[in-house]
């Protein structure tokens, strides 16, 4: 089956990483699932978005000024079956974005996210949550865009992988030129659970502004081991300690998950996939 | 103000910008081609293997493009570059045999006197060759070599030919390749089992030739539980045309050894820097890179480190200085080969004057690697709104049993520590300067101090081309 570019980071690196592009098949991308909406100006809206069923999902948003979008965005797409997903969104001045995105499904799952930080003033908060297993393939390429004065981006990830799991997660810091007093952070925090896991985290900060504060850090390790003997200490069996790190691990993109029931599903759909590791 | 700014810089560059006539004894010509590969090796007696090992290279060069990424290397025509330029000079063991006008280059460089006061050893490169070189008796009679290459390809071949572009292959990438097919000149140096050389070796590399290229290959290999500090510094005077640099530096740190190698880069802005640079280290060897790139009109240039043995360490410690017309591409990569292996790499870059910095580094960890450590740490300041500032770390991270870290900043000089020692008397440029080399000085504290206050002038320059 012929391959093609879905995504690429913004600024080109070595070509032994293997990190400049995520493809996926043609075949996969030929019809996108599409959702558009706006957010007019001076108004709150929530959404939630699960995918289950889908294997190429387009969601394009634009927020109005002063405008504020709760999205939840949950994929959860059949594990048997390759995922595509974008994800678009454009902030006027003021605007604010707290998003909280799942990617947990799909054989091989490619997902693209920009957010433009495009007005003034403008605020977006991302956590993010991944969950990778067995041979599954997860490979993300999440880029922020700051060009309005004052915008603030703030990029929060935390995984863990298991099995024999692949990841890339390419997460990107874009001030641009003119985006004065804006400021952006991001962090990556991976738990690796398995020593057959293959790891990669490429987090881009470009800079074409010099008033600007721009900040990124990735920690990867194993779990912790004083946590796990705290937990065994206390009548745990290992795999349920384990477990129970990694669900805190996960406790600040889920806590954002209003949506109870959601919440309560991805709960036990996580704890399945641990317990199945 | 504008005329302080010129004022400065011309008149400070000027130890670096002097020119010499162009009195080469020969020049091959310019553009790359077989014949001018076969030229080379004649001039320079090449052994039969090493006349075919350029030639493969030289096909290696053709089969491979140009990188996709980093910065543009369209105005590098291959065809208007001479790749080998042979000074009307005989290598010297003594300063007063080196003729008249390149000795006075390299006594305005301060080489003859760092050696007198603080060297162990000096070679000093004139375009294509190898012109002085010098070791103390004492280090020869323990056993260490310290040579031009072209020395040790003639007296020490087998070792030449066991090590020589194992580590940094033709085919690794077209300047790899390019180098394997006209290189010319550099360092040999072999430091035998157990020996420590307490003080440094120092080799200065000066291009002079207009159009020229200096393909420069250093090969250092240091034997189980012996040490050694090595210093290279280059420069050029600047031309209208582009003059090419891609030297090639393999560094083979034995079991328990102890290998320094300490940069500063100061090429003109005409000047292409593709230079290439790896070290293997073996069981708990350590490799130690202290690099300032601040020349040059573009640079590409991450020194690698294979940490092949247990417990073998690498110190990456660089500053990159990019002002007006130039883009400077610098970073490092480490391999995680074995188990507790650590890396500890830590950078500070700044961009003015429309300069361009970009900062790129890998961290490899390999399944055998468990128990590897690795922080990275990258600081960049931005001193004005046309300059560019870019940071692009990866990793790639096999097993379960790492621990990795990395944390990058950008951002400018901060009005309130300006204000804070503004308030203390003091005047608001030599305020910001103060600050810029705060930044630096964890890179400055690194190098040998004659470096330190070199690497101090460079920012001075700099800065006063800044705020001036």
């Amino acid at each position: 089956m012929a391959e093609k570019i879905f995504s690429k980071i913004p600024m080109a690196t070595w070509r032994w990483l293997g990190v400049n592009n995520a493809t996926a098949e043609e075949e996969l991308l030929a019809v996108a699932d599409t959702r558009s909406f706006k957010i007019p100006a001076g108004t709150d809206k929530e959404a939630v978005v699960v995918i289950r069923q889908e294997q190429y999902g387009k969601i394009q948003v634009k927020l109005g000024e002063n405008s504020r979008l709760k999205l939840t965005y949950v994929q959860l797409a059949d594990t048997d079956k390759d995922y595509a997903g974008e994800i678009e969104i454009q902030l006027s001045d003021g605007a604010q974005l707290e998003m909280a995105a799942v990617e947990a499904g799909g054989k091989k799952a490619v997902s693209k996210v920009l957010v433009n930080l495009a007005g003034n003033s403008s605020r977006a908060d991302v956590s993010v949550l991944y969950l990778g297993d067995k041979q599954r393939v997860l490979d993300m390429n999440y880029v922020m865009v700051q060009s309005g004065k004052k915008c603030e981006a703030k990029l929060e990830v935390y995984g863990a992988l298991l099995d024999k799991a692949e990841k890339i997660f390419r997460g990107t810091l874009d001030f641009k030129r003119g985006a004065k007093g804006a400021a952006g952070q991001e962090k990556e925090q991976v738990v690796v659970l398995s020593s057959q896991v293959r790891n990669r985290s490429v987090p881009l900060m470009l800079s074409g502004e010099s008033e600007v504060d721009g900040h990124h850090a990735v920690s990867i390790g194993k779990i912790d081991e004083a946590k796990l003997y705290y937990l065994m200490s206390r009548g745990l069996e290992m795999a349920e300690a384990k477990k129970l790190v990694v669900e805190a691990a996960f406790a600040p993109v889920m806590s954002r998950i209003t949506d109870t029931e959601l919440q309560g599903e991805l709960q036990h759909y996580i704890k399945e996939r641990l317990s199945d590791a | 103000m504008e005329k302080k700014k010129t004022y400065v810089e011309d008149i400070e560059r000027t130890l670096y910008d002097i020119r010499n006539e162009d009195r080469s004894s020969y020049k091959v010509e310019q553009g790359l081609t077989e014949q001018i590969i076969r030229d080379i090796a004649a001039k320079k007696h090449d052994p039969q293997w090493m006349l075919d090992f350029r030639l493969g290279s030289l096909q290696e060069y053709y089969r491979q493009s140009l990188p996709e990424w980093g910065p543009d290397l369209s105005e590098l025509n291959m065809d208007q570059i001479v790749t080998y330029v042979q000074p009307d000079a005989k290598m010297a063991g003594r300063w007063e045999d080196v003729p008249e006008d390149i000795k006075d280059t390299f006594d305005r460089l301060g080489i003859p006197e760092a050696e007198q006061t603080s060297l162990a050893g000096v070679g000093a490169q004139y375009d294509s060759e190898v012109v002085y070189h010098s070791i103390q008796e004492d280090l020869v009679k323990q056993g260490v070599i310290y040579t031009d290459m072209e020395t040790a390809l003639r007296e020490h071949e087998a070792i030449v030919r066991e090590h020589f572009m194992q580590l940094v292959p033709p085919k690794d990438h077209k300047f790899a390749a390019l180098h394997g097919a006209v290189w010319s000149g550099g360092s040999f140096v072999y430091v035998p089992e157990g020996v420590k050389v307490e003080i440094p070796l120092q080799s200065y590399f000066r291009l002079n030739a207009a159009g020229a290229g200096q393909f420069e290959h250093t090969l250092i290999i240091l034997e189980k539980n012996s040490s050694l500090h090595f210093i290279e510094g280059c420069s050029a005077p600047k031309y209208n045309v582009t003059n090419l640099h891609a030297g090639c530096v393999e560094l083979f740190v034995g079991e328990g050894a102890r290998l320094r190698y300490s940069t500063i880069e100061n090429w003109s802005r005409n000047m292409m820097n593709l230079n290439t640079k790896r070290a293997i280290v073996e069981k708990n060897g350590i490799i130690e890179w202290v690099s300032g790139s601040f020349g040059s009109h573009v640079s590409m240039l991450y020194p690698c480190s294979v940490l092949h043995g247990e417990n073998a360490r690498c110190e990456f410690t660089g500053v990159t200085f990019a002002s007006k017309g130039q883009n400077l591409d610098t970073g490092a990569s480490v391999i995680h080969a074995a188990p507790y292996t650590s890396a500890n790499i830590s950078t500070r870059t700044i961009s003015k004057s429309g300069g361009q910095a970009t900062y790129r580094s890998a961290v490899k960890v390999t399944e055998k690697a468990h128990h590897a450590k690795c922080s990275v740490n990258c600081e960049s300041l931005m001193l004005d709104d046309i300059s560019r500032s870019d940071t692009l770390p990866a990793m790639d991270i096999q097993g379960d049993e790492a621990d990795i870290g990395h944390e990058a900043t950008i951002g400018r000089i901060s009005d309130e520590a300006v204000f804070y020692l503004m308030s203390r008397g003091i005047s608001e440029d030599e305020a910001k300067a103060m600050i810029v080399r705060g930044f630096v000085e964890p890179i400055a504290k690194e190098l040998p101090l004659e470096y330190a206050v070199e690497m101090n002038n460079l920012v001075n320059i700099e800065l006063e081309g800044a705020m001036g």
